[in-house]
């Protein structure tokens, strides 16, 4: 190497060995269903444990699916005052709330030119079937500014068939869709950054979208009294689940 | 808190309350206490002996347990009584019975009257001069004078309040765990006295319960989950209406 000095070049320690160990990568990358996470509190861990006991028992005997937000789903629950006692709703998620038992999703569709949601109990025992007709996720975590956006995104055929899920077992697809919305004013400023959405395409003038960015706060993804870091709590739940569900 | 779901399909709303080593104390008879009936002092939640004065182990070495962090009377009648020493279990309650939960509430601290009492205020706007949250007129020209008792800013929270007519749906006996319909008044984690309802819609609700408590070391064997009968449970499938 050519030195500056005529002195021999500074020493540069070897760089450290990187292990890659694929099954624990493998295994924590696997589906876990955000309600298992207990959220950040003073609660006794007693609690979330018995809860996760109920829930065990209930997904032991009703299948609960895999799905995240942007994926189509079809709900057929128990009701007493329709003609066969159920009622099928399809729609797509927009939204999973709740921790524990308690735990909802809420599904959007269009039906007859109004827009419909839904807010489902994961555990109700109401529910009599969960079908997912496509497994996908979005850009974002919540899609609640479908409701701004023009209502082509937000139908969906009532008698859809299933799609079959591509054979990529680890990858669920992205559908990298960008949303046209319908002209402000919109029931959020979709446009700041509190809300961070990638999946719309902003056709707002560029003064606008400067002025939006006003509202950020870019000091808090450094906050460290934010940050809740579940890979330990993921760890002893996922093991949890597989001893009781894997049978 | 928890939801839980009847075999109708409907949703409550439930509170977790845990049995965390309680024992009965002392035995105050009806002539000692003055009252009309007899009192048994019942300690909960095992605490460091270490903070307080020997004096005040007393009962506590009396009774062969270690310190309690609080102390409770229960007023019993004369074949309820319970020597002291022995530990109480959640299994002391059955699921279908009516309970009334007593807890210190949330302190607030100083609050203004509209927090405190719900007063109204005055608007924001229209000329009102540095007057939005105040309680306004204290009382008439004729009384000139404040009542006692008249609602003004002050501490608020921070003392005991009851609810009453509350539905035990379920009980674990493995971890002392009693699931009390609504919510109880009190932070989370907070010390609860829990005790048969006193309305008269619930005097005859109680069949057949542990009497005068649940001895763990009797002959009964509890299965680990008491449940009420309207509960759903989840081993069973989904509901369907006929």
């Amino acid at each position: 190497r050519v030195s500056s000095d005529g002195k021999p070049p500074k020493f540069q320690p070897p760089p450290k060995p990187v292990i890659i160990d694929k099954k624990t990568q493998k295994e924590d990358k696997r589906f876990l269903s955000p309600e298992f996470i207990p959220p950040r509190g003073r609660t006794d861990p007693l609690k979330y444990y018995i809860e996760r006991k109920d829930m065990i028992q209930r997904r032991k005997v009703f299948n609960i699916p895999e799905f995240y937000v942007g994926s189509v789903l079809a709900v057929t629950t128990a009701d007493p005052y329709a003609s066969n006692k159920s009622t099928r709703f399809v729609g797509i998620c927009i939204q999973r709330g709740g921790k524990g038992l308690g735990a909802t999703f809420v599904l959007r569709n269009v039906i007859e030119d109004q827009g419909v949601e839904i807010c489902y109990d994961l555990y109700s025992p109401r529910i009599q079937a969960i079908e997912v007709l496509k497994l996908e996720k979005r850009l974002d975590e919540n899609l609640l500014y479908l409701r701004d956006a023009l209502p082509e995104y937000s139908t969906f055929d009532v008698n859809m068939k299933p799609v079959p899920p591509v054979d990529h077992h680890e990858e669920i697809p992205v559908n990298k869709l960008q949303v046209r919305m319908k002209p402000k004013p919109w029931s959020k400023r979709w446009e700041r950054p509190k809300y961070n959405i990638k999946g719309i395409k902003f056709e707002l003038p560029e003064h606008k979208m400067k002025a939006a960015q006003k509202w950020s706060q870019p000091w808090l993804e450094f906050d460290m009294l934010r940050e809740y870091d579940t890979s330990k709590i993921e760890k002893k739940i996922r093991k949890e689940l597989s001893e009781e569900l894997g049978k | 808190m928890m939801p839980i779901w009847t075999k109708s399909g409907e949703k409550h709303a439930v509170t977790l309350l845990k049995v965390q080593d309680c024992h009965v104390l002392r035995y105050v008879s009806k002539e000692e206490s003055g009252g009309k009936t007899a009192k048994l002092l019942v300690g909960g939640k095992n605490v460091s002996p270490f903070s307080k004065p020997e004096s005040a182990h007393e009962i506590f070495k009396e009774a062969g347990v270690p310190r309690k962090q609080k102390v409770t009377t229960f007023n019993v009648t004369d074949d309820a009584i319970i020597k002291p020493g022995t530990p109480l279990y959640a299994a002391h309650f059955r699921p279908g019975q009516f309970v009334d939960v007593t807890a210190k509430t949330i302190g607030k601290g100083f609050q203004g009257v509209m927090k405190r009492w719900g007063f109204k205020g005055q608007p924001a706007s229209h000329g009102q001069t540095k007057t939005h949250r105040r309680p306004g007129a204290i009382s008439t020209n004729k009384a000139a004078k404040v009542y006692r008792g008249k609602k003004m800013p002050g501490k608020m929270g921070n003392i005991y309040r009851t609810s009453y007519g509350l539905k035990v749906w379920r009980i674990n006996t493995k971890h002392d765990i009693i699931y009390v319909n609504g919510s109880v008044p009190g932070h989370t984690n907070c010390l609860v006295k829990v005790r048969d309802s006193k309305l008269p819609t619930y005097k005859d609700c109680n069949k057949n319960p542990p009497f005068p408590t649940f001895f763990a070391d009797g002959d009964e064997e509890l299965p680990e989950d008491l449940f009420d009968e309207e509960i759903f449970q989840f081993t069973d499938p989904s509901v369907t209406f006929a």
